[in-house]
């Protein structure tokens, strides 16, 4: 299927494989699946219009990276629209990690989604994030993750306190 | 959605819960008036 033949279903396995790229390609160091689409691997499906990849940069400078990155993969075929790169039409953002994010990232829990290694946030800093965050959303989410997901309370309390946040009182 | 049925879906594997997220945006599509109505507060 071309890059850019719209597909029936989300194109995750080519968000993660192309995210794999830009590592061999020395632009990235590492990265890792954020966002709405790592809370869905933890609680139950809901929608979401795009998918975030959370990257350490290779480039240290002031752009960290994105447009050597928006080079490469529009250079495969992926298309721009706003902030966001386009594959078979759905939208991918990617966010260069800092503080938190970038603790993420290097602490992300490796899976494998339909043949291709990845990495995704863990549960426990997705909480940590949306704490971080704050807005109505965040808060919807961390009510849903403590509800659904297996969180290892003693790794989250540990991200809150070094990170000094705090979970919204139910 | 019982909390029972919720769980059981979080228990689902992650690529058929992201076959059900393109369900989920499809019908969104298709009746977007109905799903504003629907909204939940996770989505995003």
């Amino acid at each position: 299927m071309a890059i850019n033949e719209p597909s029936d279903n989300l194109p995750l396995a080519d968000v993660l494989r192309a995210a794999n790229e830009l590592v061999a390609a020395g632009l990235i160091e590492d990265w890792a699946l954020g966002g709405a689409l790592a809370a869905i691997y933890y609680v139950e499906p809901f929608t979401t219009y795009d998918a975030d990849i959370f990257f350490i940069s290779k480039d240290k400078g002031l752009t960290g990276g994105i447009p050597a990155i928006y080079a490469h993969l529009q250079a495969q075929g992926w298309q721009v629209e706003r902030e966001h790169l386009l594959i078979r039409g759905f939208p991918v953002q990617f966010l260069a990690a800092h503080g938190l994010t970038e603790e993420d990232v290097r602490d992300a829990e490796r899976i494998d989604y339909e043949g291709v290694s990845a990495r995704i946030f863990r549960a426990e800093h997705i909480v940590a994030i949306a704490a971080s965050v704050g807005r109505h959303k965040d808060l919807a989410r961390i009510e849903q993750l403590l509800q659904q997901a297996d969180l290892d309370k003693s790794r989250l309390e540990n991200i809150l306190q070094r990170h000094n946040l705090k979970l919204p009182k139910p | 959605m019982k909390a029972e049925m919720r769980q059981k879906l979080a228990r689902e594997s992650f690529a058929e819960k992201i076959r059900k997220v393109a369900q989920l945006i499809r019908l969104a599509k298709t009746f977007p008036h109905r799903n504003r109505l629907n909204h939940r507060p996770a989505a995003r």
